[in-house]
Parts: C-alpha cells; structure tokens; sequence
C-alpha cells in the first residue's frame, strides 16, 4: 500500500482500480488494482515509465474517465466519486479538481484570461452564479499577476511561449480554488529552465497549502515532491 | 454565460458561418417575396371581383326570371342591401367596324344586357367607364399630348352611364376595354387608339341567339348599336370579352320581352293567328345584389335565398300570373361566382409557398454539415470543456445556441431583404425594364479591369485560391458588364399586356413571420445533430487524439 508516512487527513483515494482499455475484442489492461491515498497538503508524484498507465490513473482520479465496472473506487473527501452521475461528475470535475495537462489544452479562441477564468464560468450557474463570475475573475487576474502574465491578458495562447501558456493553464486550473491540483508531466513538453519555472511555481503553490498530484516519467522532477510513489506493471509501488 | 461566450467566439473567428446567414437569409427572403407579391395579386384580384359582381349573384336557368321588378323591389327592401340590379347573360358575336373594307372582324362577346343606373349601385360599372374628359387643368396636363382623352366631350360619359346615344338617341353598347383591338395599352395604364381606331362613335353589330324556355334554339337576332364608351373592371378575362347593352333591348333581342299570350286551343283567325288571351311578363336572367358596408356576402346570400323563396312562392300562388318564377335558382356569393379565377391563383400561391419552403430543408442541411465540420474541428476543445466541468448540456447549448444566432439573425436579415425587395419592386422592375445607364456597364468593365490586375498579381505570386477568386471575379463582371451593355430594357410584368399597372408592394407579415420562424426553427435542427454529437465527446479520448 502507498500511504503517506505523516497522519494527516487523506483527501483523495484510489481503491484497487481497474481500468482495461478495449482494442476490437481485446481488453488491453493498464490498471491491474492500483491503490493510492493522497494526504491533505502533500505534493506526491507518482513516477512511471511511458505507457505504464500514469495518465489513465490521473484521469480516474480527476473524474475525467471511470474504472471498469466492478473496477475499484476513486474517494474523494471521504466520498465515493459518482462516475455514473452525469451533474455530480461535471460539479466534481469543476469545483473539487483542477487539471493541468502536458500540453497545456487552451482554447485558441479564447484570450489569456477568458481561458484562466472558463472554468469559474462553467460553474458559474444557480443563485451563486453571479458571485462566482465575480471570484473567478478576480482570482483569474490574481493568480495570473502573480504568473507574471499581466501584460498577456488579451493575448492568445497562439502568441505565448510553452512556458506561458503552461501558467495560464495552471491558472485556469486553480481559479474555482480546487482542494487537489492533478498534474500530468505539466514540464513533459517544456526545456529544463522553462520546466523548473513551472515547477518553482507549483512548488510556491504546494508551500501555500495545495494539495498536489503530479505524474511524471522524469525522477528529476519527481524529486521536487514531498513524497514519490512508482507505477509499474498496473500497480502503485511505494518508492524510499 | 461560457456558452454565449464561445458560440460568439466560434461565429466571430470564422468566415463558413456568416455563409450559412447569408444562405437562411437568402431563402426567408425569397419565400416572403415571392408569396407577399402573389398574396398581393390575389387580393388586387378578389378586390376587382367584387366590383364586378356585387357580393351576391341570383342566376336562373334559360327560362328566365318573371316579375323581377317585384322581387328586385323586395330585394332592395332588405336592411342588409345596398343596391340591387336586373339582368341577362348571354353570349353573341360581334362584327367590329375595322378593318376597312366590306370583310369584318368578328368576335364573341359576353353580353350583359343591363339596367346601367341600378348596375352602378352594384358594381363599379359608372366609375369604370374609361373614356371621360379630364376633370382638371392639372389631369390633363399629366396626360400625353396625343391621349384622345383629352378633346372629349362630357357626353361621352353620361352616353356611357345611361347606355343611349344622346346625339341620336339610339340605344348604346359599351365594350370591355380589350373586346377591340383599336386600344394600346401603355405603360402608364392609359390607352392610345390603335391603327387609328378610337372605337366610340362606330357603330357595331351585335347576334345573338333567343333560346326559349323549353330549350330550343330560336332564329339569330343582330341589331346595330353605336359604342357610346368603352369599360375597364380591372380584371383582363372580363374586359377582353364583356359588352353592356340596355336591359330592354336585350330582353328584346332574346325574347325575353313581354309578349302576347296565345290561345293555342283555339281556332287561328284567318291570318293564321291565334287569339290572345293575356301577355307573359319580361324576364332577366340574373340579379346581381349588393351588400351594405359591414354585411358578409354569406349573410347576405342567406337572406336573399329566403326573399326569393318567398318571392317564387307568392308568385305560384297567385291565379292572375301567366307565368312561374321557377323555384330553383342558383344564389352565389361573388367569390363562388369568380372561383374559377381566384382559386387558380390561390392554389399557385399555396404550391410555391410549399415548394419553396423545401428549400428550408437545405438551409438546415447546410447548417448540419457546416457545423460537422467544425464540431469535429473543435473535439478537443470540446474534451478540455467537459475535463473542466462542462455539462452535457452546456456543451450542446453552445452549438445550438449558434445555430440559433445563424437562424434569428439570418432571418432577420432575410425579412428585412424581402422588405426592401417588395416596398421597391416597382422601382426595380421598371430597371430592369429600361436600358442599363451606361455608367453601370462602364464602371462593370473597370471593376473587373481591376480584378484583371489582381489576377495578375496573384499569378504573380503563385498563389493558387487567390488566382481562382480574382478569375472568378473579372469573369463575373465581364460578363454582368457585357449583359448590362446589351440589355435593352424587357419588362418581365409588361403592364401594356398584363392588366394590374403595378405589381403589389405591401409585404405580406403573416408569411414574414412565420417564414422567420421556419428559418429560425430549421437552423436550430440543422445544428442539433452537430450539437448533439458534440454533447456526446468522450474526454479522455478527446484530448488523447485531439
Ligand atoms: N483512450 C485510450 N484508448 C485506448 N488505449 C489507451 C487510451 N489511453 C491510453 N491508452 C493506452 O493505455 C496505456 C497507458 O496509457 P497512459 O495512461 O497514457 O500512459 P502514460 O501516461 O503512463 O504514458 C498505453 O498503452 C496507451 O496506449
Ligand atoms: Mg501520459
């Protein structure tokens, strides 16, 4: 089991997941049973080589993809994530969890700051919208202050550089102030220097109390986390 | 709120949606046009019928109608009744005065044997009545030097109204204004006399054939008449054949009179003749009734069916008559009577608002594969919105919300296109009927001068798609300017052939909107199969393969 070494609060759980992925009449299976228990304000980077399934597992644990049937479970705040619930998922995916991806995924339409504040927009409904609409702006224009992107607010992602647009994803990622970051190799596809810029970044964050969920395939950029669990062959292994 | 903030963001950054705007506009333009203008015939037409008619129309058999004094008298009694006026229908042939030489032209004629001064309470017939001196300085200043209207006498009209010749005292006919061939019709609506022949003051000679009540055919009977006038409904099947002869003579002329009664029991005297032993009384054919303002020809009709009933009934009852007023007539409202020439139009109108409606469904389709496109185009998008939160729902809003914007603003466009279209279709019509000005070609041929350098350039630069619009272009101009150069005015609703002087010009707002609607309705279905695949994107797999 990879537990955290400390006794704080676990936050989010996997609980012997299964995902197989079907190729015509084929089950191809990438998670064999993976356990996992992230604690309240830890930064772990699960560590995998490519292809052992690190991006299907963070997908599960972000609500974006479900287990097989009678695959597991995934908690989160004590609760059982409610993939078959459409409303409960989409409440899930935009409130409790933000999602960095490697390769950034901005809307091309979209200006810096439309795509940092969307996700306070999507859940932006009910009597709250409104109040919403207005936190998630100022946030936006917070958080991407201190990016250094304030000069790049009505710019599109086409005019910013990796590095640029990976912080106006992580931007996007926090604005409805999420209780778990998940982070899919977020310097995969960026230089070192541009990456340790990126990693400074959410290491700020993590000092102030986010709680981080980093997957990486690089055990340099594993090192920053405060705890390094391996997935190999389908299944977490407790790494240290 | 992301929703309108993208659908917007997806309209704005492309150019293939404003196509589908202009296509949905295009169609809503064309289905108001078309129907406004033909539901604007209709009614010119319906509006001419009644004047012709009268709202309700009495007809009996060959037989004839006796005592109709009586029954007009009652008729006009009714409260609901404006006006009401005797008379027969038959058909004849006329021999015209031209062409000179003893070979006359003949032609058939529908002829209204008419009381004149009870048949303008009826109908139109006084103010119809197309050959009157100007009334005003000012009127005949507007007309052309050489209109024959302009050096009549007052007479010509009051002959016209009362049907007799006042310089001779003969009784008159008048003519529908096409009956002869010597009138031209101009574009203005006025007419100028043709090969010279200005047709009042000829005389005319009217046939016809008595028929008498048991349905045998009688010896012709022709009578020449001066045309004292000649009379312009407004509607070309009646003024191409209908002539006005007073009532009596045609009563006259169709044995319709009132006549000796014979005793064919008897004994001939030794001429031959049998005694009389009374007379039968004249008859008419048909009574034309007019309603008072606010009274529904139906109601109306209802009413003068009970007056007749009455009417034949007294008559049968009473032993003094010589003659029955039979029980069996036909009573018609005038669109009953006119539906041979309203019901064709009508049905044409119906047909193109169907036929013209398909082209919804193309609108929409163009719309669904329009939106396919980018649906695919924007997969991952789509993934990222859902990854971040977005419903189902939303999702599909986003894209159903542009079909929506595509359907309103497209129809808009269309209505308000169909608006100026009609309000200056006259305008555009009389263009398209006269010369092209030569600026118009001239500066056709600079334009595409001008796209002739920008193809140049563009070959200059090897620039595939661009050579191919430049050529599109000078090709297209040449060409419109070419047409333009050669086009000698046509009109296609030559008013000197057809009979309304103007084409309606009143958009038809029950059609706009509802056509709206449709376009509205068919652009929100053409974007809801893309929208609901849309809504369907699996994230994952969005953002794996996008
Ligand atoms: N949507 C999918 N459909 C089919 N196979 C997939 C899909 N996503 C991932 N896989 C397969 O699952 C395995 C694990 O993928 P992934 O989780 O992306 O690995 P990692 O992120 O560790 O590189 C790979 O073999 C990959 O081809
Ligand atoms: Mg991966």
């Amino acid at each position: 089991m990879a537990e955290p070494t400390s006794g704080a609060r676990t936050i989010l759980e996997a609980r012997s997941v299964r995902r197989t992925y079907a190729f015509g009449t084929i089950g191809v299976p990438v998670l064999l049973g993976a356990d996992l228990v992230v604690a309240e304000g830890e930064w772990l980077a699960i560590l995998g080589s490519s292809g052992s399934g690190k991006s299907t597992l963070l997908h599960l644990l972000g609500g974006l993809d479900r287990p097989d049937p009678d695959g597991g479970e995934v908690r989160f705040a004590g609760q059982r994530v409610a993939f078959g619930r459409g409303g409960a998922l989409d409440t899930y995916r935009n409130r409790d969890i933000g999602f960095v991806f490697q390769f950034y995924h901005l809307l091309p339409e979209l200006t810096v700051l439309e795509n940092a504040l969307l996700p306070s927009l999507v859940g932006a409904w009910g009597p709250l919208g409104q109040e919403r609409r207005k936190a998630g702006r100022a946030l936006a224009l917070s958080l991407l202050a201190e990016f250094g992107l304030s000069h790049r607010l009505t710019h599109r992602p086409a005019q910013l550089s990796g590095g640029e647009r990976q912080r106006v994803a992580i931007a996007r990622a926090l604005v409805n102030s999420p209780r778990v970051l998940l982070a899919d190799e977020p310097t995969g596809n960026l230089d070192t220097h541009t990456g340790a810029g990126i990693l400074d970044l959410l290491a700020a964050r993590h000092a102030a109390g986010l709680t981080l969920v980093m997957v990486t395939h690089d055990p340099e950029v594993a090192r920053r986390a405060s705890r390094v669990v391996r997935l190999d062959d389908g299944r977490i292994v407790a790494d240290r | 709120m992301y929703a309108a903030l993208l659908s917007n963001r997806y309209l704005t950054s492309r150019l293939i949606p404003f196509i589908a705007i202009g296509a949905v506009g295009l169609c809503v333009a064309l289905v108001v046009t078309v129907v406004s203008v033909m539901t604007g015939f209709l009614d010119m037409l319906k509006a001419s019928g009644r004047t012709i008619v009268g709202d309700v129309i009495v007809s009996s058999g060959l037989g004839g109608i006796p005592y109709s004094d009586e029954l007009l008298a009652t008729i006009r009694a009714n409260p609901d009744v404006q006006g009401a006026t005797p008379l027969i229908d038959t058909i004849g042939l006329l021999r015209m005065p031209y062409p000179a030489g003893p070979q006359k032209e003949v032609s058939h004629v529908q002829v209204w044997a008419v009381d004149p001064a009870s048949l303008a309470t009826v109908t139109d017939y006084a103010k119809d009545l197309y050959w009157r001196p100007p009334a005003t300085e000012a009127a005949a200043a507007a007309m052309t030097p050489e209109d024959p209207r302009r050096s009549l006498k007052p007479a010509v009209l009051t002959d016209g109204e009362t049907l007799v010749q006042s310089s001779t005292g003969r009784p008159g006919i008048t003519l529908g204004m096409h009956v002869s061939v010597g009138n031209s019709r101009q574009r203005d609506g006025s007419y100028l006399p043709r090969y010279g022949w200005f047709m009042p003051g000829h005389d005319v000679t009217l046939t016809v054939v008595p028929v008498s009540g048991q349905g045998k055919i009688a010896e012709p009977r022709e009578q020449i008449f001066p045309i004292v006038n000649e009379v312009q409904t407004g509607i070309y099947e009646v003024d191409r054949n209908r002539i006005y002869i007073p009532l009596t003579e045609g009563q006259r002329l169709l044995r319709l009179d009132e006549a000796p009664l014979y005793d064919l029991s008897a004994e001939p005297d030794a001429a031959g003749n049998y005694p009389i032993i009374g007379t039968t009384p004249a008859r008419i054919t048909k009574v034309l009734v007019r309603a008072k303002p606010g009274v529904s020809a139906d109601d109306l009709k209802k009413s003068i069916g009970s007056i007749y009933a009455d009417f034949a009934e007294r008559i049968a009852k009473d032993p003094t008559r010589t003659a029955r007023a039979s029980s069996i007539v036909n009573i018609l409202t005038w669109e009953e009577q006119l539906r041979d020439l309203i019901t064709p139009v009508e049905k044409e109108r119906e047909m193109m608002r169907v036929l013209f409606s398909l082209i919804y469904l193309v609108c929409a389709g163009l719309i669904l594969s329009i939106f396919w496109a980018i649906v695919v185009e924007k997969t991952r998008d789509i993934g990222i919105l859902r990854a971040i939160g977005a419903s189902r729902l939303g999702v599909m809003w986003i894209f159903l919300r542009y079909g929506l914007v595509i359907g309103v603003v497209g129809s808009g466009l269309g209505v308000a296109l169909a608006w100026m279209i009609i309000r200056n279709i006259n305008a555009i019509h009389l263009a398209i009927g006269s010369d092209a000005p030569s600026g118009m070609w001239i500066g056709g041929y600079v334009a595409a001068g001008l796209c002739l350098i920008g193809l140049v350039r563009a070959l200059w630069r090897q620039r595939l798609l661009s050579v191919l619009l430049w050529l599109l272009g000078t090709l297209v101009l040449a060409l419109a300017a070419t047409l333009l150069l050669f086009h000698k005015g046509t009109l296609i609703w030559d008013p000197s052939v057809y009979y309304f002087t103007i084409i309606p010009d009143q958009v038809d707002w029950t059609t706009a909107w509802t056509t709206a609607v449709g376009g509205i309705l068919f652009s929100v279905i053409g974007a809801a199969i893309p929208a609901s695949k849309a809504a369907d994107i699996d994230p994952v797999e969005a953002l794996h393969y996008g």
